[in-house]
């Protein structure tokens, strides 16, 4: 919200230097994002009055103007098109500084001399979004009574400082030069001025003869309406439009100007209604069943049954608390105007210009919450101005339909919880002082509790904890001591788990593999491209931001490939990756939340094969303490039919490996070779043994046998690794892959692995009888399972 | 400092992300706007807070945690919004638990945190969640406080949202506030280490360019 200084000054005399003022602002909680002078640099322009104009004898385009400029008389020249004789205009004189920055000296036009420039609303600094083209274009007309000679930074406020500040959601009763004037004054601990507001004693009730009120809608607290008679619809006073402007809103005409300054002014949006295109003698503020209206900008809106109108009893005149309606709109010809000043419930309205898609001054700070005590004053406020600047004459008598008025709220607080809470130690005179200059009404009920009466506009006040921050900020939280906790000692860190996730990370770092970070989102088209079929346990959202994240993934692969895809086109020539993360889907019983499942996938591409990968994921299980994991041949569509894996670990699967399918490689603009492995990371903590026990440095040497196996080239590994294991008893101590070998000296469509194996008993020495009958059961098995041969 | 480290569901109750937490009804923060739904009473997390409802239910005071994790809001993704970001909270409960506390804890967790000579300010501010609130700024790590482009020269960053929590949001989780009280505070992870590394774009960190990862060793 922008608060002009200038206007603030009104009602507290602020002395310190803007600077400082925004930092005690913004320290006892109005926070100051931004502060401006309106136009910094301009100097020397100065009020002056046209008296004659002559055409230049060199120039068709340029004009000679004699201004009086209250002192003197001078020359200036232009080509300016809007000026007239008797046009009151800012003009840049010697020595003068525009905007800008630039100089303004006396020029030479064509042989005559120019003592100075008029100026426009840019060349002044002025807000040039509030102005029409016209006027942007054209030399500023100041109003015919605007004293001569006078400095334009005084006369338009080119001096003020606006001040930006960012309001909280609680606090609706700042959304005002008055709100900010009492923060100020609190703050800074200063007295604070009033406003004058028309005197509403009076002798008759005329506007009985023109109209009455009818709230037949909760949603809508308070209505008061008071009547005018319009004597002339004109401009309103400068130092009004100047307020509006610098408060960023577009000065219109006396009565809407009016309007808008008591909106601005104390926060109570207004409206005014042309009493005659109303062709009624009620308003009625319901719901109704109509379903269009043209609203003050022109456009037709969709409504509702469910979004509050201001009626003339049959048809909506105005959307409640968000804009009027065309059809009874202000014009030249307007004789009559109802004023009202109403105030409606916060959801209501937010909905409501929701639905519409419509949000306007009204609206947002209806949404907020407005006090419903300010739609009197406000109404007198604006009654006020309207006569001070001779726009309208009052018709007596005010309607003021209240049907329940709240009583204030009353808060107690108690000293003693209040200063250890806060841990500090106020006497009960120090608060009581703080809470004054908030405008509490506060009387001590005890030596310790101070009983407190809340302003109705203190929406936000309900609880003892809200008075204290109340005193705190006047106080100064920087003011509190900062303490270390007492309390009893509490020991912390991390839970098994999160090491365990510490541990791996670490691992694959040190492997030379970057943990990425992917969005949590998939899609139903993305998902395709993996080449499988949807499960049915997906995630979908009501309201995603496009079809391509509209599903909670189940899934990391596709986002490893994603990552892979990236780098790869952009011509990253390798890559190893791996990311911890959760995934999501259905769960089937009833009345819970969906599961997530935390994943962990390690992907590559570039200078890397198969194994390489299976070997950082062996190593991940080795020092997770999983000794024995069966690789065995099989795993989802994604992956290449005769190369993938899953992962088992005493009967329970961990995850898969393997490489990407040929039709994924596509689908994902991927390199002909990634390599994937996703395990489930609940799975693996669970047959983790991450306590190292010590087991006794063997005592007896180890045999080695190597073994070269020629079998069928779809046969995986794995599957041969899984079969030496289960037939070496407890003698096999490891068991590696040492070499794959397809080519010349073998027969087509045959591969051979070559295998160290290493035997080793605890407590003897192996010889050959021991190992013999050991190797033989492997390669009968193999040659069972998988016609495999050794070769000699 | 004795804190766990504690972790909830990222699809949530909306109970748990709104109501427990002392958010009005008719909020706009529950609008489908700003928050993903799955279903209408639940939602994609918007906060880590739901995180400290579960352990205030679960748990008995004393409770000292801190919960990081993914949070999501509708945002579509530009240089400084994604729907997916992350936060860190935390949440301190005990009998007698002060604001002095929370301002002597947050100033040695900056401390550590960006370094010794680091200051702290706080700021009168408003959540639902805890009452009084307050925003703390520390001195700009890259020019310690002179003023810099990083702190748009006015030498401060402001770094997380804190406060007493809110006596409601107590009696929700069932403990009570006559008893005990405590502070919580959080911060957007993402924005602090676009500062702290001066990262000019959030997409970046989405991205996983190893040209940018490798330099985070």
């Amino acid at each position: 919200m922008l608060v002009s200084l200038n206007w603030l000054k009104e009602f507290v005399d602020i002395k310190i230097p803007p600077y400082d003022f925004g930092e005690a602002l913004t320290m006892s909680g109005t926070k100051v994002e931004t502060m401006t002078v309106v136009a910094e640099n301009v100097a020397n322009i100065l009020t002056g009055k046209i008296t004659k104009i002559e055409p230049h004898p060199n120039a068709d385009k340029l004009i000679v103007c004699t201004v009086d400029m209250g002192t003197d008389e001078r020359v200036i020249v232009t080509a300016a098109k809007n000026v007239f004789v008797g046009a009151v205009v800012p003009v840049a004189v010697d020595g003068a500084v525009l905007a800008n920055g630039t100089k303004i000296g006396t020029n030479d036009f064509r042989g005559l001399l120019s003592y100075g420039m008029f100026c426009s609303i840019e060349e002044l600094g002025m807000n040039t979004d509030l102005f029409s083209k016209e006027i942007m274009e054209g030399i500023l007309i100041l109003p015919e009574n605007t004293p001569l000679g006078m400095d334009a930074r005084e006369l338009l406020w080119l001096n003020d400082v606006i001040i930006d500040v960012e309001l909280t959601a609680n606090r609706s009763d700042c959304q005002s030069i008055i709100g900010i004037a009492r923060e100020a004054s609190a703050t800074l601990d200063l007295p604070m001025a009033g406003v004058t507001t028309y005197d509403s004693a009076e002798s008759t009730n005329q506007i009985a003869n023109y109209l009455s009120v009818r709230i037949e809608d909760p949603a809508c607290p308070r209505y008061v309406a008071k009547m005018l008679k319009v004597k002339k619809i004109e401009a309103s006073p400068l130092w009004m439009q100047i307020k509006l402007q610098n408060s960023g809103v577009r000065p219109i005409n006396n009565i809407v100007d009016v309007t808008n300054y008591v909106m601005l002014e104390l926060g109570q949006p207004l409206h005014a209604f042309d009493y005659d295109s109303l062709q009624s003698q009620e308003i009625v503020v319901k719901t109704t069943t109509d379903k269009k209206i043209v609203t003050l900008d022109d456009k037709e809106r969709d409504i509702d049954e469910t979004m509050l109108m201001i009626t003339n009893g049959k048809a909506p005149v105005a959307i409640a608390g968000v804009m009027g309606g065309e059809n009874s709109e202000i014009t030249e010809t307007t004789s009559l105007i109802v004023l009202e000043s109403a105030n409606f419930n916060k959801g209501s309205v937010r909905l409501t210009a929701k639905k519409l898609g419509l949000r306007t001054e009204a609206s947002s700070r209806f949404e907020k919450g407005v006090d419903p005590e300010l739609a009197g004053v406000a109404a007198l406020r604006a009654t006020q101005l309207l006569l001070e600047i001779g726009a309208c004459e009052v018709i007596e008598g005010l309607i003021d339909v209240y049907p329940h008025v709240a009583a204030l709220k009353k808060v107690s607080l108690d000293i003693n919880w209040f200063n250890t809470f806060v841990g500090i130690s106020l006497t009960i005179d120090e608060i009581a002082k703080m809470l004054t200059r908030l405008f509490f009404k506060v009387e001590k009920s005890s030596d310790h509790v101070l009983e407190v009466e809340v302003p109705s506009y203190r929406l936000d006040i309900d609880l003892k904890e809200d008075l204290a921050e109340e005193v705190v900020r006047i106080f100064g939280y920087d003011m509190i001591p900062g303490t270390i906790m007492g309390g009893e000692t509490m020991v912390g860190g991390k839970t098994p788990v999160q090491k365990f996730e510490d541990a791996l990370k670490n691992i694959l770092v040190g492997q030379g593999y970057y943990e990425t970070l992917t969005s949590s989102f998939t899609s139903e088209k993305r998902l395709h491209g993996l080449n499988s079929q949807l499960e049915d346990n997906l995630i979908p959202l009501i309201n995603p931001l496009g079809e391509e994240n509209s599903i909670m993934r189940h899934t990391l692969i596709g986002h490893q490939l994603e990552v892979i895809s990236l780098n790869y086109n952009r011509k990253n020539p390798f890559g190893r990756f791996f990311e911890l993360s959760n995934t999501y889907r259905k769960n089937t019983k009833p009345g819970e939340l969906p599961i997530e499942e935390q994943k962990l996938a390690i992907s590559s591409y570039g200078g890397e094969d198969y194994f390489e990968l299976k070997g950082v994921v062996e190593l991940l299980l080795e020092q997770s303490g999983i000794k024995y994991p069966d690789f065995i041949a099989g795993g989802s569509d994604f992956l290449h039919p005769g190369r993938k894996a899953e992962i088992f670990v005493d009967g329970v699967k961990l995850g898969e490996i393997g490489e990407i399918h040929p039709v994924v490689v596509k689908n994902y603009e991927l390199p002909k070779r990634c390599y994937v492995c996703q395990l489930s990371f609940a799975a693996l903590f669970d047959c983790a043994s991450l306590d190292n026990k010590f087991t006794d440095l063997p005592k007896f040497p180890a045999s080695n046998r190597d073994l070269a196996i020629l079998l069928k080239a779809d046969i995986p590994a794995a599957s041969v690794e899984t079969i030496i294991r289960k037939n070496s008893g407890d003698i096999l101590e490891s068991i590696e892959l040492f070499d794959v070998y397809t080519g010349a000296q073998i027969p087509a469509g045959y591969k051979s692995l070559a295998y160290a194996l290493n035997f080793r008993h605890h407590e003897r020495t192996l010889n050959d009888n021991d190992i013999n009958p050991v190797v033989d059961q492997i390669l009968s098995e193999l040659k069972r399972s998988f016609d495999a041969q050794l070769r000699e | 400092m004795g804190f766990s480290i504690a972790e909830g569901p990222e699809i949530e109750w909306a109970k748990y992300n709104f109501d427990y937490l002392n958010v009005p009804q008719d909020h706009s923060a529950r609008d489908l706007q700003d928050t993903f739904y799955y279903e209408d009473d639940i939602v994609l997390r918007t906060q880590t807070s739901p995180v400290q409802v579960r352990v205030m239910q679960e748990q008995k005071p004393p409770l000292r945690i801190i919960s990081p994790g993914r949070v999501y809001r509708c945002d579509e993704i530009d240089a400084t919004h994604s729907p997916v970001f992350h936060q860190m909270e935390g949440l301190v409960i005990d009998k007698g638990i002060t604001m002095s506390d929370l301002k002597g804890t947050l100033d040695l967790f900056a401390k550590k945190l960006f370094g010794e000579q680091t200051k702290t300010k706080f700021r009168p501010h408003q959540f639902y969640f805890t009452e009084p609130s307050a925003e703390m700024d520390v001195t700009c790590f890259k020019c310690g406080g002179i003023g810099c482009k990083v702190c748009s020269n006015t030498g401060w960053i402001e770094i997380l949202g804190c406060g007493m929590v809110h006596p409601n949001v107590l009696r929700f989780c069932g403990i009570d506030p006559d008893e005990y009280s405590g502070f919580a505070f959080g911060m957007g992870l993402d924005r602090i280490t676009m500062i702290k590394y001066g990262i000019n774009d959030l997409r970046l960190l989405f991205e996983n360019d190893l040209r940018f990862l490798a330099q985070f060793k």
